[in-house]
């Protein structure tokens, strides 16, 4: 009887516990997609990979789509149609493929008129065979798929050759670590770079030290006052490609700009 | 007769974990010359119906909850025989020599599930087995070898006990109890190399480095080899308390007469007061671990306390809140057989109430950086209610709480069935209550002020409050000791008059241990995330994706039904091969002890 109710309390015990780790919130971690096609990959397989990344993990609709920070890439833009259509016009004696190609790995090369700021992408985040996919997918919106099997082969030989990760820059200048990592693509700082995001003028006196920490590693944590309407626009990932090293420069310099 | 056949136990006991250590090493020189051919492994095997993943899961977890047991328990086989020795209190001798037994049938164990695990790597995950075992091929030899030792010691420990009684031999006896925690370290460091490299590779370590060129020392002394390696020292000293104090419990209630009762009572506090008085220091190690984590790769220390695994943290809380009440639990409960104990009872409600807020404070999670399909997951950034709380600041200050709550849970305990004799006795109390008071408002003051500084500073803070209490504690105990000097017992403590619901404290208390021991056994593997080796070695199987705790706690559950299993069991068995040694200890309310002798500890 005794050893039956020291079972039960075992049991027990471990039954509650196993019911709670159930009744929370069940997160997993899952795989960042990583494309390995070979070379022999149909134009479906590279579309649909690439529609994934689009609205998925490349952040790509954080600004297209919504007319006011982008041009509109799926549905037609200042009478061009859609970007499959007009990829091939945008620069004289261009393909599409190329343009495309060239907009995502160097968005800075070319500035769509309108108004627009240079888009802010890190291709460098992505394998070659993914920008490959994605340039695929955009070709799909009314034009005709020209990537193949053999740029992917020779975008992940070029990979193997010089591995993503670590960081942009290998410096520890403030001024290099900002402009690598396109801070000043969206923060203006003495007159240099885009206004999309706060100035980093003066910074230092209107958040405190650790709320600009903060504001790097998660962006989404606080939104800065007046901004709300773009909060999510900075990109979640930025901490990522800073060595620790270099967060606490760039923290350092920041809280460092006074009014 | 009965000696014979112990004598043939002896040998098959101790030639099985060699045997099995010596057929690992066979093969793993076996495996070399198949490398050198040209013939390549493949990078990962099947396991039948749950896996590859769950198959290595369970034999390191069981093998982990084994070693744990081993590790911790000859420390308090060493302390207790040395006690007995200098107090000549051959009580302590015999518990001594109860701990080491229970040792000696875990050993095989232990040795059972690393050949389990060490075989399922090797036909399970022979890629990463064969990039490991050339980085730490040498410490793999030299592994091999203490563990050899380590059984030989502890052989000659357990089987000389009654040889070597007397005199200097009893000297050379407790250094063999020494030299088998030696062994025991030795032998958890190397392990915990191989483990830490796979969570901190060190910075020169990239995809393209081959093996062969990882230098050995930078990758044995990795970034978070020591704060696991203390992390976990100190947590399998409470692991092995815990056990005993079951293993205590299991046998108070199904023992015959009150002699055994009050043995098994006595080994049972003691099994709770090892166990409790080590998880009081547990948190401060765990922060430095979670610290050097952070420093080692942010993105890995986010993971680890704010994506997908910040639920894992309020689980955790919740484990060690339970820890924390069944412990102190068991004290009050524990005073009803000392005389003079009375008094103190009203305090216990209020003692209750600070632990179960401490509890809930720690429970709730910090802010969550979490990325989009978190977010929806969760509901929210932040947790729904005390989002403020979240921060460490509040965390810090719950834990302190905790402590000095049952750290005053013990000293009342002490303190019971004893009238100070000498002239400043209420002066002395006063200054302890002093003490306390201090304590506890330099961990509130410096909980509040945290949220006014910026992060960096308040790390520094942590450290005031944890300095704080540990100041507090040590001087509460010099005092207690000076005061209690030659104090007048109110009456003796009645070993053995425990009621049983007591009993079921210590059960929960080691059911709880041993799952947390799981559940963060899966967040150190868990942030590594799709990586066998951090940002070196890929995950390419199938079972690449971190799981969700739902079914991490199905895992765990698993191993820690196996563990309670196969110990009780071992301890079964044991019990049946000798009879129970009964110490001394005064049987019920005609126990002879006097009241100093019963609070050694
Ligand atoms: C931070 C906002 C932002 C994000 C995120 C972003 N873009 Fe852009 N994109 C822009 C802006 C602004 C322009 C127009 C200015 C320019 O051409 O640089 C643009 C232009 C383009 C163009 C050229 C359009 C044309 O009409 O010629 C392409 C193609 C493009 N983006 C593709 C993408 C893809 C694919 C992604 C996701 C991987 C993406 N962008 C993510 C802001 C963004
Ligand atoms: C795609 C555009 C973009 C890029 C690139 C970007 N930011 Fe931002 N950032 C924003 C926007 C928009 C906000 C305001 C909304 C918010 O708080 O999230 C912001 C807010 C901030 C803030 C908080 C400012 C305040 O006043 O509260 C800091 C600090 C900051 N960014 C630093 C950086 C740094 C450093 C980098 C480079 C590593 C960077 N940002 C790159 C768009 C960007
Ligand atoms: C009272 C507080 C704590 C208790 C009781 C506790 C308990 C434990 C236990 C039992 C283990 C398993 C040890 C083993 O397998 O040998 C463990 C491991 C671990 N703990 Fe803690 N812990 C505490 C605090 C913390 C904190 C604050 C952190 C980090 C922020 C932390 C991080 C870890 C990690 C990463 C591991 C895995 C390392 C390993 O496998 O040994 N712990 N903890």
């Amino acid at each position: 009887m005794t050893n039956i109710k020291i079972l039960g309390v075992m049991i027990g015990t471990i039954a509650i516990y196993t019911w709670i780790a159930n009744a929370i919130p069940q997160l997993e971690s899952v795989v960042p997609e990583e494309l390995s096609f070979s070379s022999d990959v149909s134009e479906a397989e590279l579309v649909a990979a690439g529609a994934e990344l689009y609205s998925g993990g490349a952040g790509c609709t954080t600004c297209h789509g919504l007319e006011t920070r982008a041009p509109n890439l799926l549905t037609g833009y200042g009478g061009e149609g859609t970007i499959g259509t007009r990829c091939g016009t945008r620069v004289p004696g261009q393909d599409c493929k190329t343009y495309l190609h060239e907009s995502l790995v160097n968005p800075m090369a070319y500035v769509v008129e309108g108004g627009f700021d240079p888009m802010v992408f890190q291709a460098r985040v992505f394998s070659g065979a993914q920008i490959w996919a994605l340039v695929a997918f955009l070709q799909d919106q009314g034009g005709v798929v020209t990537v193949t099997g053999a740029d992917v082969a020779a975008a992940a030989e070029a990979d193997a050759a010089a591995p993503a990760g670590g960081p942009m820059v290998a410096s520890n200048d403030p001024l290099e670590i900002m402009r690598g990592n396109l801070c000043l693509g969206c923060h203006m700082l003495e007159g240099e770079g885009a206004e999309l995001g706060p100035a980093f003028d003066g910074i230092g006196s209107r958040i405190t030290t650790d709320r600009i920490r903060r504001s790097i590693i998660d962006p989404a944590a606080e939104i800065a006052e007046g901004f709300d309407h773009l909060a999510g626009s900075m990109p979640p990932n930025l901490a990522d490609m800073l060595t620790a090293r270099q967060l606490e420069v760039l923290v350092d310099f920041l809280a460092g700009q006074g009014g | 007769m009965l000696k014979r056949s112990r004598g043939r136990w002896f040998w098959m006991r101790a030639s099985l974990p060699v045997a099995i250590v010596v057929a690992i090493g066979l093969i793993a020189i076996a495996m070399e010359p198949l490398a050198a051919q040209g013939y390549t492994p493949r990078e990962y095997g099947d396991f039948p119906i749950i896996g590859s993943r769950a198959a290595i899961w369970i034999a390191a977890q069981l093998h982990l909850f084994f070693a744990a047991f081993v590790l911790g328990v000859p420390m308090f086989a060493v302390v207790a025989e040395a006690i007995g020795i200098f107090s000549s209190d051959d009580r302590y001798d015999k518990l001594a020599k109860e701990f080491t037994r229970l040792l000696l049938v875990s050993y095989s164990a232990t040795a059972m599930w690393g050949a389990v695990l060490v075989f399922g790597l090797i036909t399970l995950y022979p890629g990463l087995w064969g990039y490991l075992s050339e980085i730490f091929a040498p410490s793999m030899w030299v592994y091999v070898g203490i563990f050899f030792f380590e059984s030989f010691t502890l052989y000659l420990y357990y089987y000389g006990w009654d040889r070597w009684k007397k005199g200097r031999a009893k000297w050379g006896h407790w250094g063999l109890g020494i030299l088998l925690n030696l062994w025991g370290t030795a032998v958890m460091l190397i392990a915990n190399s191989w483990l830490t490299y796979m969570m901190s590779p060190p910075a020169e370590v990239t995809p393209d480095t081959a093996p062969g060129m990882v230098q050995f020392w930078s990758a044995f002394a990795n970034a978070t080899w020591m704060p696991i390696n203390i992390h976990r020292f100190i947590a399998n000293i409470v692991f092995g308390g815990a056990i005993v104090g079951a293993y205590a419990a299991f046998r108070f209630l199904s023992a015959k007469t009150d002699e055994e009762r009050a043995h098994y009572d006595w080994m049972g506090y003691i099994g709770n007061f090892i166990a409790i008085s080590a998880l009081i220091v547990l948190p401060f190690a765990g922060y430095w671990l979670g610290r050097e984590i952070y420093e080692f790769n942010q993105q890995m220390g986010t993971t680890m306390m704010g994506g997908f695994m910040s639920w894992l943290w309020v689980v955790q809380a919740f484990l060690i809140a339970v820890l924390f009440l069944a412990g102190n639990y068991y004290l009050w409960i524990g005073m009803g057989r000392i005389p003079g104990a009375e008094r103190f009872m009203p305090y216990t409600k209020w003692m209750l109430l600070v632990l179960l807020i401490g509890a809930a404070v720690w429970a709730t999670p910090r802010n969550m950086i979490a990325n989009r399909a978190e977010i929806t997951a969760m509901g929210g950034q932040f947790h729904p209610f005390l989002g403020a709380l979240g921060v460490m600041s509040a965390k810090n200050t719950a834990v302190n709480f905790m402590i000095l709550t049952t750290f005053l849970s013990f000293l009342l305990y002490r303190r019971a069935n004893k009238k100070a004799v000498v002239s400043w006795e209420k002066r002395g109390t006063t200054i302890q209550g002093a003490l306390f008071v201090i304590a506890a408002a330099v961990v509130l003051f410096y909980g509040v002020y945290g949220y006014f500084v910026p992060n960096i500073v308040r790390i520094g803070f942590s450290v005031y409050q944890v300095l704080a209490v540990i100041t507090a504690i040590v001087l509460v105990i010099v005092i207690d000791m000076l005061m209690m000097r030659g104090a007048k017992s109110r009456g003796e403590i009645r070993w053995g008059e425990m009621p049983e619901r007591s009993q079921y404290a210590l059960f929960i208390l080691a059911v709880t241990f041993t799952w947390l021991m799981g559940l963060m056994g899966f967040a150190r593997s868990g942030i590594r995330q799709h990586w066998h080796v951090f940002e070196v070695l890929r995950d390419t199987s199938v079972d690449a994706a971190t799981p969700a705790l739902g079914y991490a706690s199905i895992v765990i559950s698993v191993c820690v039904l196996i563990f309670l299993s196969m110990v009780s069991f071992i301890f079964w068995v044991g019990g049946l091969a000798e009879k129970p040694v009964i110490s001394g200890v005064g049987g019920g309310a005609t126990g002879s002890a006097p009241v100093a002798r019963d609070q050694e500890i």
